[in-house]
This record gives C-alpha cells, sequence and structure tokens, in this order.
C-alpha cells in the first residue's frame, strides 16, 4: 500500500467522521462549517487522485467543488440565517441516541447494499487493489449519513445540508468509478446552488417541522 | 443545422423568452408564447430532429404535444385564477416566469440524448416548481412545498448513482446509444432498479410518492394540472428510457402492482377532493408504468393512450377542483353539496374528469387500461392482472361516490362567477372522450 | 525459548523469573502512578500536594483500620474485594504490561477474555456495592450501569482490533508487528482504535472530564460504589482501582500507542522496568495536561463523549472490512 493509497484512505474517513460531527451539532453555524470543511476534504481527494493520474479533469473539479460547494453554499446559508436565537440554535439534540442510530442506519444498509451490489465491481482508476473495490464503502456512508440527517431533524436548515452531504456523497462515488464528464458535473453542481438559494427563501418562512394536520393520510 | 434541430431549440428558447415581458404584460406573452410552442411542436411531428444532441422518438413528439397543450390551457386558466387570492406567496409575474420556465425544464428533460442532462432536466423541474406551491402562502402549503424539495431532491440523488453506474459500464451517458447496445452485466441490472426508486420518487412508485398528495392538494389549481398532467408523465418518459436498457421486468411490474393497491387504499379514506384526485393520479401513473414494464405493442400503446387521455382528464380534474374551490372556499368533500344546481358547467366537467381519470367507456383512459391489461394477461400474469382488477375498480367506486356526493345532494343558488375558468374546464374534460372515441372509431373498425 | 535448565521441576526458570517480575512489579507499583498523577497535577496548580508515595501510606493505614460492614449487605459485599483482587491478578499476567512475550498462565486467555474480565470484574464490583443496601451506592451503581453500556462496547471492540491488524488475536503478536512494520502505525484500524481506547481510559480510570475526584457525591461514577467499604476491604478495593489503572494504561502505551522499547531474552527484561517507567511518565504527562485544562461534563454529556468514543470504534471495524 503505497503513501497515496493510505493517505486517501484517511482522508474518506475523516469525510465520515465530519459527518458524524454534523450530526452531533446543536449550533447551525457550526454545521454549516462541518459541511464546508467536508466538501474541501472532497476537493483533496479530487486533487490526490489528480496527481496520481495526472488528469487535468480532477483538478478542475476539485477547484470547481471548493468553490461552489465550500464557498457559495456556505455563503447563501449563511447570509440567510437571522440573527434570532431562535434561528441560531436548534435544540436538545440527543446526541448519544442519535449516534447509535446512525450507526445502526449506517451498518445495515451499507452492509446490506455493498454485499448484495457492489463486491463485484472492478475499479478503474489507480487504486493499487483495483480487484478490491472496498473504497465504495466511504461514499455510501455518507449517503446514508445525509439520508439520516434529514429524516432525524426538524428545522430547514439541517434538512438542507443533509441533502448538500448527499450530492457531495455522490460526487465522491463519482470521483471513486469514474469520473462524470465535467460538463455534467457543473450543472450538477449549479443545480444543488439553485436548490440551496429557493431553499434559503422557503427557510425565512418555516423554520421547524412539525405533523401538520391538513397533510395527514 | 437541420429543421428538426432548429424546431427543437425554438421550443426551448421561446418560453424562456417570456421572463423579458417580466415587467410588462407578462400574462398575454406567456399565452402567446405556449401557442406558438404548441404549433412548432405539431411541425415538429414530420421535421424531426437529428439524433445527436436531440433524441426524439414517436413517443417524445406525442408527450412533448401533451406538455405544450396542458400548459397552454394552465397558462390561460391561471389568469383568471389568480385573481383571487389573497395572501400571495409570490407575486404574479414571478409565476408566470417560473411556470413557464418549469415547462422548459419539462421539455429538455424529454429532447435530450444524454441521461446526465435528463437528471439536471428533472432537478431543475423541482428547483422551478417549488417555488410555485407556495402561491397561496399558508402553513400547510409551506410545509408541502418544504417536504417536496427535500423529499424529492434525496429521492432523484438514487436516481444519480444509477446514471453514475451506467456510465462507468457502458461509457456513455447518449440514450439513443445506451439503448441500441444491449449489456447483460449485474451493475446495469443494479443501475435500473435504482432508477426505480430514485426517478421513481417523482413518478409516485410506492413507497417513495409521500409528497405527491401534499404537493398536489397544497398547490393552485393550474399548476396541481401541470405536475398531474406532465410532470408524472416526463418523469416516467425518462425512467422508460432508463429501463429499455435492460428491462428488469418482474421488479416494475410488481412495483407498479404494489403502489396501485396502496393508491387505491388511500383513495378510500380521503377527505378532501384534491388530495383525492392525487392519489387518483399516483395510481394511474402507475398503471402506465406496468404498462411500459409489461412491453410489447399493446402494452406501449396502452400506456401512451392512457397518459394522453388521462392527463387531459386529470387537467380537467383539477381545473373544476379549482373552481370549486375558488367559488365555494371549501376544501373537504362532506362541506360541498349541490354543485349539480349551483354550478352547472363546473359540475358537468368534474363528472366528465373524474369518470375520465377512474377509466370509464367510452374514456380514453378505458382503452388505454383495456390495452395494458391485455398485454400484462398475455404475458401470463395472472396475480397481477387479478390484484389490478380489485384494485381499479376500488379506486373506481371511491373516486365517484365522492364526486357525485359532492355534485347530486341538495341544492345550492348559481355560483359560477367566472366563464372562462369553467370553459376551460370543460374543454379539458371532453378531450379524453374525443381521444377515447376518436380510437374506438379508427383503430378498433379497421381491427 | 531458552531450554529448560531444571529438568526435573520442568520449569524454566527465565519463564518463571518473567512471571514473578511481571506479577509482584504490577501489584506493588500500581499505586505509584496515582501518587505521582496526584503530585504533577498539584504541582502544575500550583500547591504542594502529597508525596508520591501516599497512595502506599494510605493503603497502610486503611489495613490497620477496623472493617465495618452495613447491617443489611450480604455474602457478595464481605467477599468481592478479594475476588476482585483476583481477577486482576489474573488480567495482569495474561496482557501485556510488563513483558512482551507470553509468559506462564498467559495462555489461560487470549486477549479478549482479558476485555471480558475487565467487564466481569466492574459487573462483581457493581453488585457487591448493591448488595450492601445503601442509598448513595446505589446512585452511583445506577450510573456505573447506564454508562457501561456503551464503554463495555467500546472496550470490547477495541480489544478486537488488535486482531485486524494481524489476523490474530494475540497482542505479543501485535506488538512485534508493528515494531517491524512502521507504516502499520498510520493505518486507519490503528488511528481510530487507538483514539477510541484513549478516550476509554479517561472514563475506565475515572479522571476528568468524566468524574470527579474527592468524595463529592454529585459527580461520583465509579467512586460512588466505594462508598461502604471500610477498612481492610476498602484497601484492597482501592489497591484494585490502581491495579485497573495500570493495567489500561499499559495495555495503551504498549499495544497501540507506543509499542517499542520493549525487551525479551533474560536478563535484560529486567530493564522494561525502567522502560514501562518511562512509558508511564508520558501517559501519566498527558493525562495532567487533560486534567487540568478540562472541566467536568455534566452527567447527560457523559454518555455522549462514550457515543462519540463507540463510534469511532464501530467506525473503524466498517472501514477495516474494505480496506486491505
Amino acid at each position: 500500500m503505497n503513501y497515496a493509497d493510505s493517505l486517501i484512505y484517511l482522508i474518506s474517513s475523516l469525510i465520515a467522521v465530519s459527518a458524524f460531527y454534523i450530526q452531533g451539532q446543536e449550533f447551525i453555524v457550526s454545521m454549516i462549517r462541518g459541511q464546508s470543511v467536508q466538501s474541501v476534504l472532497i476537493a483533496v481527494v479530487a486533487f490526490i487522485i489528480a496527481w496520481e493520474e495526472r488528469s487535468y479533469d480532477f483538478i478542475i473539479l476539485g477547484a470547481l467543488i471548493i468553490i461552489l460547494r465550500a464557498f457559495l453554499v456556505n455563503y447563501f446559508l449563511q447570509k440567510r440565517i437571522p440573527k434570532q436565537k431562535s434561528y441560531i440554535y436548534e435544540g436538545k439534540v440527543n446526541l448519544s441516541y442519535l449516534f447509535l442510530v446512525d450507526l445502526i442506519f449506517i451498518v445495515i444498509s451499507v452492509f446490506i447494499l455493498y454485499s448484495v451490489a457492489f463486491s463485484g465491481i472492478v475499479l478503474h482508476s489507480f487504486l493499487e487493489n483495483s480487484g478490491n473495490s472496498g473504497v465504495l464503502v466511504f461514499p455510501l456512508t455518507l449517503f446514508f449519513q445525509g439520508l439520516f440527517l434529514i429524516a432525524s431533524r426538524r428545522t430547514t436548515f439541517t434538512q438542507i445540508i443533509g441533502y448538500v452531504e448527499e450530492e457531495n456523497s455522490l460526487v465522491l462515488f463519482a470521483m471513486f468509478l469514474l469520473p462524470i464528464p465535467i460538463i455534467i458535473e457543473a450543472s450538477v453542481f449549479l443545480d444543488v446552488l439553485a436548490l440551496v438559494v429557493i431553499s434559503s427563501i422557503v427557510v425565512l418562512e418555516k423554520f421547524t417541522h412539525e405533523p401538520v394536520e391538513e397533510l395527514r393520510g | 443545422m437541420t429543421i428538426g434541430n432548429l424546431l427543437a431549440v425554438l421550443i426551448l428558447l421561446i418560453p424562456s423568452s417570456v421572463g423579458i415581458f417580466y415587467r410588462w404584460r407578462i400574462k398575454e406573452a406567456s399565452i402567446v408564447a405556449a401557442a406558438i410552442d404548441l404549433a412548432l411542436s405539431t411541425i415538429m411531428y414530420y421535421f424531426r430532429p437529428q439524433t445527436g444532441f436531440f433524441f426524439v422518438q414517436n413517443i417524445t413528439i406525442i408527450f412533448i404535444m401533451m406538455v405544450l397543450s396542458v400548459h397552454l390551457l394552465s397558462t390561460v386558466y391561471s389568469t383568471r385564477y389568480l385573481r383571487g387570492i389573497e395572501n400571495m406567496g409570490i407575486r404574479e409575474p414571478t409565476y408566470y416566469l417560473l411556470l413557464n420556465l418549469f415547462t422548459v425544464s419539462m421539455i429538455f428533460s424529454l429532447e435530450v440524448n444524454n441521461y446526465g442532462f435528463m437528471w439536471v432536466g428533472i432537478e431543475a423541474t423541482t428547483i422551478s416548481s417549488a417555488l410555485l406551491l407556495i402561491t397561496e402562502k399558508t402553513e400547510a402549503s409551506l410545509e408541502a412545498t418544504w417536504r417536496y424539495i427535500v423529499l424529492v431532491s434525496a429521492g432523484v440523488a438514487f436516481a444519480f448513482i444509477s446514471i453514475i453506474l451506467i456510465y462507468y459500464s457502458l461509457g456513455t451517458l447518449s440514450v439513443s446509444v445506451a439503448i441500441a447496445s444491449h449489456p447483460h452485466s449485474r451493475i446495469i441490472v443494479l443501475a435500473v432498479s435504482l432508477a426505480l426508486i430514485g426517478f421513481g420518487t417523482k413518478v409516485g412508485v410506492f413507497p417513495v410518492h409521500t409528497w405527491l398528495p401534499d404537493a398536489h392538494s397544497e398547490a393552485p389549481s393550474p399548476v396541481s394540472a401541470m405536475f398531474s398532467g406532465v410532470l408524472l408523465p416526463t418523469a416516467l418518459y425518462v425512467l422508460y428510457e432508463v429501463y429499455e436498457i435492460e428491462p428488469v421486468q418482474q421488479l416494475y411490474v410488481w412495483f407498479a402492482v404494489i403502489s396501485i393497491v396502496a393508491a387505491s387504499i388511500f383513495i378510500g379514506y380521503q377527505t378532501r377532493y384534491k388530495r383525492m384526485f392525487a392519489y387518483s393520479t399516483m395510481e394511474n401513473m402507475n398503471l402506465a408504468l406496468l404498462g411500459l414494464a409489461a412491453g410489447g405493442p399493446l402494452g406501449v400503446t396502452g400506456a401512451i393512450l392512457l397518459l394522453i387521455s388521462h392527463s387531459f382528464g386529470k387537467a380537467g380534474a383539477f381545473y373544476s377542483s379549482g373552481n370549486v374551490l375558488r367559488f365555494t372556499g371549501k376544501k373537504n368533500i362532506a362541506e360541498i353539496n349541490g354543485l349539480g344546481t349551483s354550478m352547472s358547467y363546473t359540475s358537468a366537467s368534474l363528472l366528465l374528469s373524474s369518470l375520465a381519470v377512474t377509466g370509464t367507456p367510452p374514456f380514453g383512459t378505458f382503452f388505454g387500461e383495456f390495452l395494458i391489461l391485455a398485454e400484462v394477461l398475455s404475458l401470463r400474469m395472472y396475480a397481477q392482472f387479478i390484484i389490478v382488477i380489485i384494485f381499479l375498480a376500488t379506486a373506481f367506486i371511491s373516486v365517484n361516490y365522492n364526486i357525485t356526493g359532492m355534485l347530486f345532494n341538495g341544492k345550492g343558488p348559481h355560483n359560477e362567477r367566472d366563464r372562462l375558468m369553467s370553459a376551460i374546464s370543460v374543454i379539458s374534460s371532453v378531450l379524453p372522450l374525443i381521444i377515447g372515441i376518436f380510437y374506438l372509431v379508427v383503430y378498433i373498425e379497421v381491427l | 525459548m531458552t531450554p529448560p535448565l531444571n529438568r526435573w521441576l520442568n520449569v524454566d526458570v527465565v519463564t518463571l523469573l518473567e512471571t514473578l517480575t511481571q506479577y509482584f512489579f504490577v501489584i506493588l507499583s500500581a499505586p505509584l502512578y496515582a501518587g505521582i498523577l496526584a503530585k504533577l497535577k498539584a504541582m502544575v496548580e500550583s500547591r504542594n500536594g502529597p508525596s508520591i508515595f501516599q497512595p502506599y501510606y494510605d493503603l497502610l493505614k486503611l489495613f490497620n483500620k477496623v472493617t465495618i460492614i452495613p447491617r443489611g449487605s450480604g455474602v457478595f459485599f464481605k467477599y468481592m474485594p478479594y475476588v476482585l483482587f483476583g481477577i486482576y491478578s489474573l488480567i495482569a499476567l495474561i496482557i501485556p504490561v510488563l513483558v512482551p512475550v507470553p509468559i506462564y498462565l498467559t495462555a489461560s486467555g487470549d486477549f479478549l477474555s482479558g476485555a471480558i474480565l475487565f467487564s466481569l470484574a466492574t459487573f462483581l464490583k457493581t453488585t457487591a456495592a448493591m448488595n450492601s443496601g445503601s442509598n448513595y451506592v446505589a446512585l452511583g451503581a445506577s450510573r456505573a450501569m447506564s454508562f457501561n453500556f456503551l464503554s463495555e462496547g467500546t472496550l470490547i471492540t477495541v480489544f478486537i482490533a488488535v486482531s485486524l491488524l494481524t489476523a490474530t488475536n494475540n497482542p505479543y503478536t501485535t506488538i512485534t508487528f508493528l515494531t517491524s512494520n512502521s507504516l502499520e502505525n498510520i493505518s486507519l484500524v490503528h488511528i481510530f482504535s487507538t483514539l477510541a481506547f484513549f478516550m476509554l481510559f479517561f472514563y475506565e480510570t475515572g479522571k476528568i472530564p468524566l468524574e470527579s475526584s474527592g468524595l463529592q457525591e454529585l459527580g461520583m461514577i465509579d467512586e460512588g460504589l466505594n462508598y461502604e467499604y471500610s477498612g481492610k476491604l476498602l484497601a484492597v478495593v482501592k489497591w484494585s482501582s490502581y491495579i485497573k489503572q495500570y493495567l489500561l494504561g499499559s495495555v495503551l502505551l504498549n499495544v497501540f500507542l507506543i509499542p517499542w522499547g520493549l525487551f525479551s531474552t533474560s536478563p535484560i527484561f529486567l530493564l522494561d522496568i525502567p522502560v514501562m517507567l518511562a512509558k508511564w511518565s508520558i501517559l501519566i504527562f498527558i493525562v495532567v495536561i487533560v486534567e487540568t485544562s478540562l472541566a467536568k461534563l455534566r452527567l447527560f454529556r457523559v454518555m455522549d463523549y462514550l457515543a462519540i468514543a463507540f463510534t469511532f470504534s464501530i467506525l473503524f471495524l466498517i472501514f477495516v472490512e474494505v480496506i486491505p
């Protein structure tokens, strides 16, 4: 195992750890910052792959990720938080319970999905053990953590962050598997940005989500 | 550039250019743009674009024409519908701009020859239609908007995984190339199955359909009509294009059947008419999915016929509901009585459209369902056939019971204040009847 | 192994010496570390502090005092401290706390059984404490039990972690493996398991930020279990907790943090004693820094802290499945 491989594994595991960090936060600003840290880590992985494979596409991808996800999404979300206290602090977050349920969710989903479906995939990329597609566990874990974040929280901001986390996991997945043409990736990023902008308009009006009687059934 | 390509590009550009008129007469501009677009699409039937950036088959042309017709009807309807709303979440010009962008993104998803761009188009429809849902700003509509955004985006993100897998194993994202090659690998099967959950969120497959009734019931009626009539069929078209790479028939058929069962059960205990119609949309969409998955000439023809008739019929149903809501101000079925006497045109269109969407002969939906079920039977899927028949009958009874309860109980004073809205709803409800009779005369007689 | 010198006794003198050295070193030097820690902490806080041999003086004093047993207590209460001491003595021979090669009685249990013996000891201690029938002790016992479900999961998982690096559950192999392939030290398994065990060490040995020292009942988790003991029994219980601290810290040092520096051949293994003292001083240094800069966590936060440690341990289990 050469250095680049272990470095990529390490950084990918840090990405998963950052998703747990976001899960356990009560303050919304910390969540937004955690998400931008996550995007920067993904960009670092892109740069490492670019250096290993000597391709320019990944450098552009990494730069796009940093600009669009780490900066712009961050900027839009932070601009939209009004300064009232009720918008900044989420409320009682039962961290240990959430972590445990999150872990169970990840283990079940990732292992079922992985062992049933993905184990036969041969990675085309540079990783030395290209017969083993094990590194795909990381984006899958991140995807399900994003889903769990959306499902477990009530405030709109947190759900937006959960969605961005899901999209991050898709980018990571595409990077490990085979790079999608840049034009498509760019459109996906712009899509996500537009979604965040739209959501931030909605979030001004509607902050928490309790069950509504009219929408039952 | 050939005429076909030029037409395809123009169809995309014209509605988006309505934004120029944002400050001045955007309503008239959108109506004119919709009419021109419809004309251009009929011309495009004869001059197809080359398969390159665009990929337009016969089915696609039919879908495009359907999208543009319902768009035209909705635009005209909105001019009157928006008059009475007190608490508007977005301003009127924004509404029209978003409506046009919504249509452009749908046509983009239909026309383009690239799975990645199709995905982007579907996401763009979510973006452009999200703000349309808060036109009537209430607590429930804000919640419905948020649920729509989050659930659909989270679900469609699944579809992106399948697109990545398709690219990985085929090396290309072009739809025409992908369908022409016949790969048989586990990864493609996985991709197609994931797409069922992913794009199926937009189509209304159980269990990821949960945004559907909320969004349809809280949106303004013309927007609901567009959702039911064109957004879901567009998503179904994209799903079908993925399905054609490697038909995973059993999975799709069973999911369609389960969704039909779920929809019929949910219809049974609805208390609000718009939500009831939303579940009926889910049922019809899954019937069309069943037809497309069963395949064969009967299945596909039946599905297309069902989709066209259903679009107009459901649009008519939602226009009528919009009339009812606008004129009586009530959302519950139980609270509304005696529409037959108080609103004659609306009640006629309501009855016609509810018969249309539940599959009554001689409406086009009946023939569509008939062909689909014939195909299912010819594939010897007896269990699915029996289940579907039973639950279609259940839904038929539930919907029509509720509607006739609204129409024929009691009397009321004449309440129909706006002629144009009623006219649109009547036109839209009669179209399935015309389609059905046309099919009966032209095709069955030949057979 | 050198051939047995004394054939008719069938005993390998070197191994016997190693066993005895290890056992007595563990037993006798365990209170020393607590003393050094207290003195160092006091020095940082600009106090004079007790002498480093104070725990020994305390134990001697307690041995000479009268043992009082509450009226409602049962049989467990009287005899449990000795059983506890016995368990910890057994663990002292199973895991690599002084000598990096197996000695006599090491084969009586592997590494995972070491973890389970720790859990057994905790369970017995809690049961015995509950057996005394006092209210304060019940409070401490309920707290201890409600946190233990997370900490024991982490403990067992971390102890399994050594097997993930070398495919055997033998910690001695791990030590050799880690010293010979230095690159493995930054592998994912190693880093995460070290982190998890480090966090766990603070909980199991009752340090700030998890448990306040002294006899304030508000924060007692582990201390609460000692509340009703007195005299000889208290001395044995306290000694056992010092031994436990030494054992856990030594595993942390020898297998996870700093696997280098231990000698195995005779008679150089006697050099292991100053090496262990040196390693322990590093650990004490780190502990002092943490203890004097953090405040005690509120009780419900302790659960969060343990959940984080547990998450790390499960995470590396997931990841190591797929990373070679």
